[in-house]
């Protein structure tokens, strides 16, 4: 990592030589390659572990106060399933005693005095002993009787056993009306003490099925300020006297709102700063007296030191993720960055052996204007000698003292010459082409009319009226190029078939269209190329092993290809067997 | 008159038939509250309360001559059964002072009490084969509720009238009172304990008098 910041200044030096490329630059490269994999790798696996962290800790922490909310639910559904078969067994008793016929008579026929002593004689089993200690049980500590309206009958001055009430609870016990279903209530204390369960049980007329009166039973509730199991405690919450049995000093923060709202949900409150869970369940949400909560509060420390715990250990695990994380991305930048600092130094190499070929190239490039130059300028300086030459050749010929002998060898020279300054003309043409100084002006041509005026001209040289001329193709066919050009693409490549014929041979010329191109076809019979020398037909000064007996200096075919490639077209050997010798060349077809 | 004095009522009501020539004879139809439920055969009365109001089901009426008659020489003594849980006969009209022997016929405890004004008593519980048989004497007039402290459901009806002269109607309301002295008096018909029509009847010696109650 540091070795970059090291080499950076390195890197950015430019040899001044591109052929001499310095090596130097490249492990710095792949050095800042490897860093920065390293550091992304590195990114990627804070950003996952960091992810993984926070969810984590999340559902961790979600889980752990469910299964708390879970277990303490349970405890309470426990507690208030015992509740609910405790009452419901109260309830079963006082229906029971209200179906008493003494009560029944007591109320139906007329005799209210008989009320309260035989409801003494009735609830003797269900009232607690005065000498026994009135536990939660299933005792009750007084009854007293509603009448149709709701109004408590007093009982006379001497019953016994209908438990003392003050005058205060007396009147908390009337009713606005009377239900047909029981009814629980709360009695607050009057002296300091604990709240009193009351049930009230409606008595239906054995004579027409209504509510005639109601028994009031007050028992001690089975819900105190206990604590329970975890830490659990549990009171009752009078919600319209504003009564709260003593609960530590809950209800200094669980506010009237907080009970009400807990009922729903259970609520976070805070208890001497420590964060307890509330929950409150209304009582006796039907009843006609006042509402009645019963409100649990269960301490969170233990959630709250679990949820510690498990953030440590989410986060150790968390760190160490991280670390494996950091080993493992570090190998795999090793790993990975290798094959790219292979790639780096190889593509180095690359471009410098780019350099070095571009340089050959350029050079091989002037060499070759160079040559082409000298040719140019060769043949220019060397026709004037041969023109000279032939001129005075041919006045030495015109003169008349010469011997026949003398005459021939004059005759001889002078070909010569004319062979010369041909060979000179198709070297100055070739090199101006190989200089690219040839630009055809391109028009259309008519192929077959150029076609024609060849074998005319074929025809006149003296060997060529034994050949047997063949020609297919249409009439005015229209090729793009430079006629004097074409055509001598075309008369080279009927000079050869002519030259390298066989005596009485045949010649075919065709030509046809194939889409936008045409092709002129030109075969011969004779002897055929050699396969090692059809690689070499179309290079320069070559005569494929012809006898020197054939005129001709191997320019020919090289030049036509030349020409036919200016033309954009090609020249190629379609085919050369003991039958045909044959030569195609392509051509654009003018867009006439 | 003097000559039935001696009889107890009860022995009355089953003599009357007999020498109802030599007596006025009153008969006639109570018009009965119509009632739901399907005549059957040994259909069982049994007392129900509706409304507050007591009555019989099916319907059944008391007829009494109302006046002033002299008390009987001897007490009379009639008896109301318990029986497969209910009271027999569920409604017993007697004359006041008549002493009521309740035996329980049935094979478990019964404790007979009544909270009415007009008796109030509390029997206790008793077997069958107690004895001697518990028993009771009005000695008001009016209607008393019977309760059984056991068995909730078991209601029966004592109608004390100050009268020797009653009988029951028939399920179709017919009635027949015989052995009646000559004179004025009302005739009341006792349909259930809010409601009791009357007529004033005036007798004469060997007639047959017919009065409907509509």
């Amino acid at each position: 990592m540091r070795s970059n910041s090291r080499t950076a200044p390195r890197c950015a030096s430019t040899s001044p030589d591109p052929v001499t490329l310095s090596p130097e630059p490249l492990p710095s490269r792949s050095t800042g390659f490897r860093t920065k994999l390293l550091v992304a790798m590195m990114l990627v696996v804070s950003a996952v572990t960091g992810l993984g962290l926070f969810i984590a800790e999340r559902n961790l922490a979600a889980g752990v106060e469910r299964n708390l909310e879970r277990e303490f639910q349970a405890e309470l559904a426990a507690l208030n399933q015992a509740q609910a078969i405790r009452s419901a067994s109260l309830e079963e008793r006082c229906r029971a005693l209200v179906r008493k016929p003494r009560i029944h008579a007591s109320l139906e026929d007329d005799a209210l005095d008989r009320l309260y002593p035989s409801a003494q004689d009735e609830l003797r089993d269900i009232m607690a002993r005065s000498n026994e200690h009135v536990g939660a049980g299933l005792h009750a500590r007084f009854y007293r009787f509603l009448d149709r309206n709701g109004g408590v009958v007093e009982p006379p001055e001497n019953a016994r056993d209908a438990g003392a009430l003050t005058s205060a609870e007396t009147k908390s016990l009337a009713l606005p009306r009377l239900s047909d279903q029981p009814q629980l209530g709360y009695l607050p204390p009057s002296d300091g003490g604990t709240l009193t369960e009351i049930i009230t049980t409606p008595i239906f007329s054995t004579e027409h099925g209504e509510v005639i009166a109601a028994l009031v039973l007050g028992f001690k509730p089975l819900v105190g300020e206990t604590a329970g199991p975890g830490g659990t405690k549990r009171a009752l919450w009078l919600a319209e006297t504003t009564y709260s049995t003593p609960f530590g000093s809950s209800q200094a923060t669980a506010s009237a709102a907080d009970v009400m709202r807990a009922v729903a949900t259970p609520l976070r409150v805070f208890i001497h700063d420590v964060p307890h869970l509330l929950f409150s369940k209304h009582l006796n949400p039907a009843s006609l007296y006042p509402s009645v909560y019963e409100v649990c509060v269960y301490p969170l420390t233990d959630l709250i030191d679990r949820q510690w715990t498990l953030r440590w250990q989410a986060l150790g695990a968390g760190a160490l993720v991280f670390f494996v994380g950091l080993v493992v991305s570090h190998f795999f930048s090793r790993r990975l960055s290798a094959p790219v600092e292979k790639l780096a130094v190889d593509s180095a190499e690359n471009r410098a052996q780019r350099v070095r070929a571009e340089a050959a190239l350029e050079h091989t490039h002037e060499e070759l204007q160079r040559s082409a130059r000298f040719s140019a300028d060769a043949s220019h300086q060397l026709k004037t000698p041969v023109t000279v030459l032939r001129a005075g050749l041919e006045e030495l010929l015109a003169r008349e003292n010469l011997t026949s002998e003398e005459c021939q060898q004059l005759s001889a020279l002078v070909h010569q010459t004319y062979r010369l300054s041909s060979v000179i003309e198709d070297l100055l043409l070739l090199s101006r082409m190989d200089a690219g100084r040839l630009k055809l002006d391109f028009s259309a041509v008519d192929l077959s009319q150029l076609i024609e005026a060849s074998l005319d001209d074929l025809s006149a040289v003296p060997d060529a009226t034994e050949l047997a001329v063949e020609t297919d193709f249409p009439a005015a066919l229209h090729i793009s190029g430079e006629k004097r050009y074409t055509s001598l693409i075309l008369q080279n490549l009927l000079e050869n078939a002519r030259k390298y014929n066989l005596p009485g041979g045949r010649v075919r010329v065709a030509a046809r269209t194939e889409g936008q191109q045409v092709i002129l076809a030109v075969a011969n019979t004779g002897r055929p190329i050699p396969g090692a020398a059809q690689s070499h037909i179309f290079e320069r000064f070559h005569r494929g092993g012809m006898g020197e007996n054939v005129p001709g200096y191997g320019l020919g075919l090289n030049l036509a290809r030349e020409l036919a490639r200016l033309h954009g077209g090609d020249l190629r050997l379609a085919r050369s067997d003991e039958t045909w010798t044959e030569f195609e060349v392509s051509f654009r077809l003018a867009s006439v | 008159m003097n000559f039935f004095r001696a009889f107890p009522p009860g022995f009355l009501l089953v003599a009357m038939p007999a020498m109802a020539l030599a007596q006025v004879t009153v008969e006639g139809r109570v018009a009965l509250p119509k009632t739901a439920s399907a005549p059957v055969l040994n259909q069982r009365y049994e007392i129900v309360s509706k409304g507050g109001i007591v009555a019989t089901n099916p319907p059944l009426a008391v007829v009494f001559l109302a006046g002033d008659f002299p008390k009987p020489a001897t007490q009379p003594v009639t008896q109301l059964v318990q029986k497969e849980l209910t009271f027999i006969p569920a409604l017993l009209p007697v004359q006041i002072g008549t002493r009521v022997e309740f035996p329980n016929l049935d094979d478990q405890y019964h404790n007979i009490f009544s909270y009415s004004p007009a008796k109030r008593f509390d029997l206790g519980r008793y077997r069958p084969d107690e004895r001697p048989i518990p028993s009771q004497t009005f000695d008001v007039a009016g209607l008393v509720t019977l309760r059984c402290d056991i068995h909730e459901h078991m209601r029966g009806v004592v109608l004390v009238l100050d009268t020797p002269h009653f009988v029951m109607t028939d399920a179709t309301g017919n009635f027949r009172l015989t052995g009646l002295p000559p004179g004025r008096y009302l005739l009341r018909a006792w349909l259930d304990s809010k409601t009791t029509k009357e007529h004033a009847v005036e007798l004469k010696d060997g007639a047959t008098l017919r009065v409907d109650f509509p």
